[in-house]
């Protein structure tokens, strides 16, 4: 990392001030994992219900540090041809079939085969160079000279033998590209790894990171959060809005309304120029936070309750 | 300082958190960039670093605050302030030990404590019957010769002052006393603590499952759900492998033949794994029940996907159960079996050869290529003919016939065990009677 973050990334504290600077309010140990990861050089695997604010983490870091957000996302199937580097077949060949002629010259000229493909040999390595390689996003953020982010969003939707492959990555930060030799990184990336649990990730790609657990966070800090990704909402239906949800999160739903969502309904209500949560408004922006119809049909029989706990607050 | 931390890898790794060499050097360089100063900082770093799942985090975090607990020592106030109204310090201070306690020098005492801990290894603690050796050598450490022997100079001087000044130090050394026993109990179940346990169960996987106790029924319960939750991990992630296969190179060019060999639509080659079919064919007379129960737990614990079973169990003669055992959980499903008056299962004396042709006549078309056929008994037939020729009906049926026997292999073939006139069609007969028999036995089934 170049010396202009120092300073940003000097101590706690100021990584705290640092992020709520980009709107994004992190807790103490989010700060702590970010300057841990900094100054140890490794990894941060992140984990957590979704919506929780883990995507959100690395393109805050990005904004703060002013470095560029490389993001690959994964799924399963997901390849070192993909992830990595691929060589522009299409280029290659268009450029053989323009030159062809140009070829013709070089070899016809002398005569005789082995002295003609002596000839090709020194050539050769004309159309596996850097212009024709294409970076995919690793190799991106192996490349940029002063440093980035790279997000792998969703580690657990690929397999297995990506992972492996991951690991090689993450723990030397250089890649060997056969034809053009090892490229190593100029400054190592800041790595944020995301998962949301649906499957056990290989032990040894833990090993190597940090592990960040992300939950629902505590009613003050998600006022907090509300209030600076929806300006102009008013203190009192902020609270309101808050007790509401952690409420509804008590309860027994599929999907457990996460941050994000209560960002959103706090925006709905915004627009609609709410000023006090009533029973009927509750009923009809309901499906702005609560995505099945099994739990809406829950919340729906407690509405009453919970609106009048709320509005007490 | 790397002391403590090594320390607190060793009461965390007893608390149950996996923690690897690696993560203990990450731990290590982690701490010496932020430092010991702040304790909820400390406590985050530990725990990011250290602790790799959401539960680990917890375990790790209640294991950091009992590890770094300072509560010892607090009760200073509450001693019986027995000295008939002398002044404390009139007491003669001759050791610095005396002086911590009479000023109840609470940081000192606690400072003095640790110390005499590391210098005696109290970490290496592993017994309930060390702790007294363990809590008399801290004290010697601290100093408490020094203080017995000045109590002894006190009590020799006949004055009621010095018998006053006597009684207080008296006080201040049960209550030193009772603060160091404290304190070892407490490392001793940080570091300790589950030792006892653990053996236990090593003991129990290899006690015959016919000697065990009732008492130890909930204990094996546990191990046996452990066991098969792991087999139920290790096989649904092979199994997931197995659906993408590698590129089947030959059969592409085949079936591209019409495309003049440009490969145009590839064929992978797939590896099936199919579900393996259990037919289990229990004995449940009185000698066999108790293995039978927990092999019955085992299998009826594999998670669907992995097996299809179905259950037979005879006595005198032949029944299925399948349904019952589906619907309830195993114990259940057996007492009632045993009791259920309506089952047709006439629990007489074993008779294999009825059992037997029982199985052959009603259920012989649950048996197909693909099924492997366990038979738990111990071949005892009371003296009776023991007709081999059902048996071999469902050996020829079948993909493989697996006997297992509660017996040790020295009584096979004495008195009325007819398990040599079987053997011949059995694909194999293996001895069953501990729990690890049972896990490499399903093991080794699902594998293959």
């Amino acid at each position: 990392m170049k010396e202009k973050y120092q300073e940003h990334l000097a101590s706690i504290p100021v990584l705290e001030e640092g992020f709520r600077s980009v709107a994004y309010i992190a807790d103490r140990r989010i700060a702590t994992t970010v300057y841990l990861a900094h100054h140890l050089e490794k990894p941060i695997l992140v984990e957590g219900p979704a919506g929780v604010g883990k995507t959100e983490l690395a393109k805050a870091t990005a904004d703060y540090l002013d470095l560029p957000l490389i993001r690959l996302q994964c799924y399963e199937g997901l390849d070192e041809a993909k992830a990595l580097y691929e060589w522009k077949y299409g280029k290659q060949l268009l450029y053989t079939q323009l030159l062809k002629d140009k070829l013709d010259d070089i070899i016809s000229r002398k005569n005789g085969f082995s002295s003609a493909m002596e000839k090709l040999h020194q050539y050769d390595d004309i159309f596996f160079s850097w212009p024709f390689l294409e970076p995919r996003p690793l190799l991106k953020a192996l490349q940029e000279k002063d440093g980035a982010v790279l997000l792998i969003d969703e580690v657990d939707k690929s397999d297995d033998e990506f992972e492996a492959f991951l690991l090689e990555i993450l723990s030397e930060f250089q890649v060997s590209v056969p034809e053009i030799g090892t490229i190593r990184a100029v400054t190592k990336p800041l790595v944020f790894l995301t998962s949301n649990n649906t499957r056990e990730l290989s032990e040894a790609l833990k090993r190597r990171c940090l592990h960040l657990f992300i939950s629902f966070p505590e009613a003050a800090l998600e006022r907090e959060i509300v209030r600076r990704r929806v300006p102009g909402i008013s203190e009192r239906l902020t609270r309101q809005i808050v007790k509401f949800i952690q409420d509804v999160r008590e309860l027994e739903l599929k999907k457990v309304p996460s941050i994000s969502e209560t960002i959103d309904w706090a925006r709905v209500l915004t627009i609609l120029h709410a000023e006090v949560l009533e029973p009927v408004l509750v009923r009809d922006t309901l499906n702005t936070f609560i995505k099945f119809e099994d739990d809406i049909a829950v919340v729906a029989e407690k509405l009453h309750q919970l609106t009048a706990t709320a509005v007490r607050q | 300082m790397e002391r403590v931390l090594e320390d607190f890898v060793t009461a965390a790794r007893t608390a149950g958190v996996r923690i690897s060499i690696s993560e203990t050097l990450d731990a290590a360089r982690a701490v010496e960039t932020v430092g010991y100063g702040d304790r909820a900082l400390l406590r985050d770093v530990l725990a990011v670093s250290l602790a790799k799942t959401a539960a680990e985090k917890q375990l790790l975090e209640d294991c950091f605050d009992r590890f770094f607990s300072f509560g010892f020592f607090a009760g200073a106030a509450e001693r019986e302030p027995d000295r008939g109204g002398e002044d404390p310090s009139r007491i003669k201070v001759e050791s610095s030990l005396v002086r911590m306690l009479m000023e109840e020098d609470r940081a000192g005492l606690i400072a003095a404590m640790t110390e005499a801990a590391r210098l005696e290894n109290l970490s290496q603690i592993r017994y309930l019957t060390q702790r007294n050796l363990f809590a008399f050598r801290l004290l010697s450490r601290m100093g408490v010769d020094d203080l017995d022997r000045q109590l002894h100079s006190m009590r020799a001087i006949d004055t009621p002052a010095a018998a006053a000044a006597a009684s207080g130090l008296e006080a201040a050394k049960r209550y030193l006393v009772e603060n160091v026993r404290n304190y070892v109990q407490n490392t001793y179940e940080l570091f300790a603590g589950d030792e006892g346990l653990r053996r236990l169960e090593g003991e129990l996987r290899l006690i015959k499952l016919s000697n065990i106790e009732q008492r130890y029924f909930v204990r094996i319960h546990e191990i046996i759900l452990r066991m098969v939750k792991r087999l139920n991990d290790l096989s649904s992630r092979r199994r997931k492998r197995a659906r993408r296969g590698v590129l089947d190179f030959k059969r592409t060019l085949r079936e591209n033949i019409s495309c003049q060999g440009l490969l145009f639509t590839p064929s992978w080659k797939k590896k099936k794994i199919d579900r393996p079919q259990f037919v289990v064919i229990c004995d449940i007379s009185r000698s066999v029940l108790r293995t039978v129960r927990f092999l019955l737990l085992f299998l009826y614990g594999l998670n669907q996907e992995i097996a299809r079973i179905r259950t037979f169990v005879f006595c005198t003669n032949l029944i299925e159960v399948s349904d019952i055992f589906d619907r309830c959980p195993v114990d259940e499903a057996l007492s009632r079996i045993q009791g259920g008056a309506d089952i047709p299962l006439i629990m007489g004396r074993t008779d294999y050869e009825r059992s037997f042709g029982d199985f052959r006549r009603n259920y012989l078309d649950a048996v197909t290529r693909k099924t492997t056929v366990l038979i738990l008994g111990d071949a005892r037939n009371n003296y009776n003919d023991p007709c081999p020729d059902h048996l071999k009906a469902i050996y020829d049926r079948a993909k493989r016939l697996i006997w297992l026997n509660p017996e040790v292999p020295a009584f096979w073939g004495a008195g009325d065990s007819e398990i040599r006139q079987y053997s011949p069609y059995c694909s194999v007969i293996r001895e069953c009677n501990t729990l690890n028999h049972i896990e490499r036995l399903i093991s080794a089934l699902i594998r293959s």
